[in-house]
């Protein structure tokens, strides 16, 4: 080892100390700066936020809902769809619809097409977490549709209902997706 | 003597790989992803913002042992052998298809045969996938395929991949501001850092030592009748099963399976792509970790490709859901399919027939 190696060692020493100095004095004053849960925090507002905006935007559906007066509450979500496509909730209110309705299937592709925009809903850690509700209801059309398809093996609406009932279960299940 | 060690050794690795992957759902990882080196190489990805989805972001500390484990174990017992040079850039984009291949599964080698052990039934066309593609491989080899031969290297190069999965290791302890961890989704589950870090060296180390490789096993089948590798993943198999049952995660069935889908398919052209890659660049994700680790630098350049895949895979939306595999990710495994089979054929040297 020479000269110029033995100098080259002790630079490198010296940024590796300097680069971690830096990065353990940033992460210090970032947590005395900021509370520890800081992201936790602004996550949960901004799920806070995004409940508040909902309720103005479903006010009526719910109001609607509670009421009983089903077609209007549909006529209602039809416009918020049209206006807000975004809007994930506007399928669980459509589920919840078509439920209230006795459209059980019809209820289970709505929480489906929830799901598939909002993995929140069935993800307990979420404020969102709506699972339990869609358990009951896969669990109840799960039993129904696969004695339908005992019944009717080649009819393809209670098969694609089945395919709803098994993604939405998959999805309950958890898994790295 | 030496073959009733290195039997031995398989099992142990085989055993270890079982029983970790089912602890590690025990304590806190994703249902049936106890270890998933392309699931947990896509939650590095997120985490170092190489794709954006929160759900998917957070440094795993399995493979930080994985190859931290493989490079201690090659140290002390002298096999850190630097080597490379073996068509690096085809093998980084082999890395990549490796990936795709898996996120149309959900899951690489090890996960795929941790599902099947926990009951589920979507994993046996991946499975057969697997042996196909792997067969496919082979049969290239014995027909000439291989890649040029890698040479010695100066010792630091194979230290440049261990080196940067332990600044992973630095990031996921302090935790900086451009390093995002999920709060919620997959990211959210994991087993005990120290637990997932141990179970992790250990399995590297041992695998360092034996050799396991997933598809490795099958190919050393199909190539020599040699089961010695194979033993360790049968192994590795009954030990996830036994547990699986022991601590309740055994549910048999096709329908309703923690991150699945039906479109068995694509899940055996997918699989079938892993398995024939895994072949010609000699391991599965799982080995080339491992490989990194002991100073293969084109297993390093595999890697890096494995994490711009983990990467694009989301950003591309290229991984498949339970709803099924996307548009994008069925062409992606047909593109891989037909760039592994145009590298199969380029590197076959073909026997001249003899002029009369």
């Amino acid at each position: 080892m020479d000269r110029l190696d033995k100098l080259s060692i002790a630079v490198i020493a010296g940024l590796t100390l300097i680069s971690m100095s830096m990065l353990v004095n940033r992460e210090i004053t970032t947590r005395r700066q900021d509370n520890p849960g800081v992201g936790a925090k602004a996550e949960k507002d901004s799920y806070t936020l995004q409940m508040e905006v909902d309720k103005k935007i479903f006010q009526e559906v719910a109001s609607y809902k509670e009421q009983g007066l089903y077609p209007e509450a549909m006529a209602k979500l039809t416009v918020i769809m049209k206006e807000h496509p975004e809007k994930s909730l506007s399928y669980v209110y459509l589920a919840q619809l078509y439920l209230k309705q006795g459209k059980l299937r019809d209820a289970i592709h709505g929480y489906r097409l929830a799901v598939e925009m909002e993995p929140d809903y069935v993800d307990e850690r979420t404020p969102l977490f709506i699972g339990d509700e869609i358990k009951k209801l896969v669990t109840e059309g799960r039993e129904k549709f696969s004695r339908e398809k005992a019944l009717k093996p080649k009819d393809k609406e209670v098969r694609k209902a089945l395919k709803d009932v098994y993604y939405l279960q998959s999805r309950l299940a958890g898994g790295c997706e | 003597m030496k073959l009733t060690r290195l039997v031995d050794l398989s099992i142990v690795t085989g055993a270890l790989l079982g029983f970790g992957g089912i602890l590690l759902v025990y304590l806190g990882n994703p249902a049936n992803s106890g270890i998933c080196v392309s699931c947990f190489i896509e939650n590095i990805a997120g985490a170092l913002q190489l794709h954006d989805n929160i759900r998917m972001s957070y440094i795993r500390p399995e493979l930080i042992g994985f190859v931290l484990g493989s490079t201690l174990m090659a140290l002390k017992t002298g096999r850190f052998r630097v080597r490379g040079g073996s068509a690096p850039v085809i093998r980084f984009f082999m890395g990549f298809f490796l990936i795709v291949g898996c996120a149309i599964f959900i899951g690489c080698p090890i996960k795929m045969f941790l599902r099947l052990s926990a009951g589920d039934l979507t994993a046996v066309a991946a499975t057969v996938g697997l042996v196909f593609g792997v067969w496919v491989g082979v049969k290239y080899i014995k027909g000439g395929f291989a890649l040029p031969r890698d040479k010695e290297l100066r010792k630091a190069n194979g230290f440049v991949i261990p080196l940067f999965v332990f600044l992973l290791f630095i990031f996921l302890l302090l935790n900086p501001s451009f390093i995002k961890a999920g709060q919620k989704g997959p990211a959210a589950w994991h087993a005990p850092l120290a637990i997932s870090l141990l179970i992790g060296l250990a399995i590297g180390a041992f695998a360092q030592r034996s050799g396991l490789c997933i598809t490795g096993g099958v190919r050393n089948l199909f190539l020599v009748r040699e089961r010695t590798l194979l033993n360790g993943v049968i192994t590795a198999v009954l030990v996830a099963l036994i547990f699986s049952i022991l601590l309740g995660q055994f549910k048999f069935g096709m329908n309703a399976q923690p991150a699945s889908h039906l479109s068995h398919g694509w899940t055996f052209l997918a699989m079938a792509l892993v398995g024939f890659v895994s072949v010609l660049i000699d391991g599965c994700p799982f080995r080339q970790l491992v490989k990194a680790g002991e100073g293969d630098t084109d297993a390093g350049i595999t890697t890096l490709g494995m994490l711009l895949g983990g990467g694009l895979v989301y950003v591309w939306i290229l991984g498949s859901t339970s709803a099924g595999p996307t548009f994008q990710g069925k062409i992606a495994v047909l593109i891989g399919m037909i760039f592994a089979v145009v590298v199969a054929m380029a590197f076959r040297r073909r026997k001249v027939k003899a002029q009369r």
